[in-house]
């Protein structure tokens, strides 16, 4: 019978970041704002804020751990929002066919940085890098620059006002009493799918050993392209979730929606604890640093902390969470 | 690419010139520093509007891409392909003065619209007052609330000058009234950010009369946050008042006012039509901003001195 104890612990991983996040919620216990941080509703709000960050995190867990990055997501999440508005606003689609039509564009995107990577060889960084630029540049087209609003344009420039499509409605919802955004669930959905795939699949093995050493990987087997393109296509439709519930909650799909994103995600993931060299980490880890970095981002706001505060003080803290995580490795 | 893009500029001119045997007509070159922007899109879509009422007119766009240089370079093929007008809306005034200083002196009339150059080798600048207009709100803002009452301001970047004169001038505006502004926050221009801030507003503050954003969008991101935590009775008010986003936000019930931050587009053409026409024009003309609430929005808002 094993007996609990602190130190072995704080010495593992997710030991490490559940006390990064105590800390945080500790910071947030004491500057209360007057006792905002201790309303529902400021929970609420935190886990609906970190959700579309959330989903990018999960998506960018699963490449991160084989040894990947993408840097394409926040554009993808633009790319996904304008689709979204202009099948659900402009077009009038139902739902069931809105989310499959954006969930196929996240894929196809995603598919399409994994395959130049991992079989045309070119590295991550400028894989996705292309894919990033590629994505906001149809995200634009797409949309012709403009925000896809209930405002439409009618051929003679004039424009009507249609309603907020159902399905965004949906999104933007609540439920339980109005304590729980219906983001924050699809969040922890996407965090139990990624977590189902990675830890409990086949090709979550997979991507570890491919993370780890990906020449001894494919020597030993492992169908190292296949399941590279797939973690990439996985992470552009994690991205689409995010872009449709990025543009639900704007109730518009935002061409310039999603900018910077993929920084805030892959800090999420590295808080956590999952190493950018690829092989080890996990979506439970993935799931403290996007909680610990929500919270530090909520905390700041309610106090009203001016932006180069907040911004100096989210960069210490960062290197901060990171530093204790590599302490832990040596 | 540019080699191709100058020989097409080129083209254009001598076709445009060709035609021109039997009715003058006239190449006018636009320079947008940023396409990024809806309201640098608007701008584009005013100049393209007035340009068509003038068939003598030929307007060529060009998108720097947020890119100094590319403008500048923009400048200078536009100088070399001798159009009759400039019309430019820089991204920085200081690497900018030149080039445009020099198509000035290259006999090409310019009009600066929005952002100023330096020095006076220009021919027109057309631009708006921030300060003024947050000036507006903030005398609307005292008006409605009868002089009193607790106000959240969701500010604009306030690294920008926008940012900071919108600031300012709603200062001004309710300066000397018992308003009170009781969380400030900065939600950079985007409407996520200003939902999140105002969130933060609303679990801080069980009371609030008014919410001031800098522009529409960050008003539009207030009011969803207070929709959704089912708080009633707030007055949203924002600035820059696009067709597709402030003013189609006040006719859907969703701000209580907007004012306008005028493109310039339209009187950038007119001034080019008085330039042609030979007529003196200004060196400087200010805009005015223009009002749109519940009671006039149908009508086209109303003009604001």
């Amino acid at each position: 019978m094993k007996s609990f104890s602190w130190k072995s612990a704080l010495a593992s991983p997710a030991g490490r970041a559940f006390l990064a996040l105590l800390l945080v919620l500790a910071a947030g216990a004491i500057f209360n704002a007057d006792g905002a941080f201790f309303k529902i509703g400021t929970h609420r709000d935190t886990l609906r804020q970190a959700s579309v960050y959330g989903m990018l995190a999960c998506g960018m867990t699963l490449v991160i751990v084989s040894g990947g990055i993408d840097l394409a997501v926040g554009s993808l999440v633009a790319l996904a929002a304008v689709c979204a508005g202009k099948m659900a606003i402009h077009w009038n689609w139902p739902w069931w066919q809105v989310v499959p039509g954006c969930l196929a564009v996240g894929l196809t995107c995603g598919a399409v940085s994994g395959w130049v990577t991992a079989t045309l060889r070119v590295q991550p960084f400028i894989a996705t890098l292309s894919m990033m630029v590629l994505a906001r540049g149809l995200a634009k087209f797409a949309s012709g620059g403009m925000k896809v609003s209930t405002a439409v344009q009618n051929p003679d420039g004039s424009y009507r006002y249609v309603d907020v499509p159902p399905l965004f409605r949906a999104i933007d919802h609540r439920i339980l009493g109005g304590n729980l955004s219906v983001v924050t669930v699809i969040f922890l959905v996407c965090v139990a799918l990624a977590w189902l795939a990675l830890s409990r699949h086949r090709w979550g093995r997979y991507l570890y050993a491919i993370g780890g050493n990906e020449e001894a990987s494919r020597l030993s087997g492992v169908p190292v392209t296949g399941a590279k393109i797939c973690a990439y296509a996985a992470s552009g439709l994690f991205a689409a979730v995010a872009g449709l519930c990025q543009a639900a909650q704007e109730q518009q799909g935002d061409p310039e929606a999603g900018s910077g994103y993929e920084l805030t995600a892959i800090a999420m993931v590295v808080i956590g604890g999952t190493s950018l060299m690829g092989g080890r980490g996990g979506i439970g880890l993935t799931l403290f640093g996007v909680l610990t970095i929500g919270y530090l981002d909520k905390i700041l706001s309610i106090n009203a902390v001016p932006e180069a505060g907040r911004l100096v003080l989210t960069g210490i803290i960062i290197v901060a969470a990171v530093l204790t995580q590599r302490r832990g490795r040596t | 690419m540019r080699a191709k893009l100058f020989a097409l500029l080129v083209f254009i001119s001598l076709a445009v010139a060709g035609f021109g045997q039997s009715a003058k007509t006239y190449t006018i070159g636009m320079s947008q520093c940023n396409l990024g922007e809806p309201w640098r899109v608007q701008m584009n879509a005013d100049i393209r509007a007035a340009a068509a009422q003038h068939p003598e007119l030929k307007v060529i766009f060009n998108d720097a891409q947020n890119d100094t240089l590319k403008q500048r370079a923009q400048v200078e093929e536009f100088v070399s392909a001798k159009v009759d007008l400039l019309i430019i809306s820089p991204k920085e005034a200081q690497p900018l003065t030149e080039p445009v200083a020099r198509a000035f002196e290259a006999g090409i009339p310019v009009i600066v619209l929005d952002r100023a150059v330096l020095g006076d080798k220009y021919t027109c600048f057309i631009g708006a007052d921030n300060k003024k207009i947050g000036k507006a709100a903030g005398q609307w803002i005292a008006k409605k609330l009868g002089g009193k009452g607790k106000v959240v301001e969701l500010k604009g970047l306030m690294t920008s000058i926008p940012g900071q004169d919108r600031h300012t001038g709603f200062r001004e505006g309710i300066a000397g009234t018992d308003i009170d502004v009781i969380f400030e926050a900065d939600m950079k221009w985007l409407e996520p950010d200003s939902r999140k801030e105002m969130e933060s507003a609303l679990s801080r503050f069980d009371h609030i009369d008014l919410v001031y954003a800098h522009n529409d969008p960050g008003a539009h991101g207030a009011y969803l946050a207070a929709k959704a935590a089912g708080r009633d009775g707030i007055i949203f008010v924002g600035i820059d008042a696009l067709p597709q986003e402030g003013v189609a936000y006040v006719k859907q019930g969703i701000l209580d006012a907007t004012f306008r931050y005028p493109t310039g587009g339209a009187e950038a053409i007119e001034t080019a039509l008085k330039i042609f026409k030979g007529e003196k024009v200004p060196k400087k003309i200010v805009l005015g901003t223009r009002l749109f609430d519940k009671s006039n929005v149908a009508t086209g808002g109303e003009p604001l001195p």
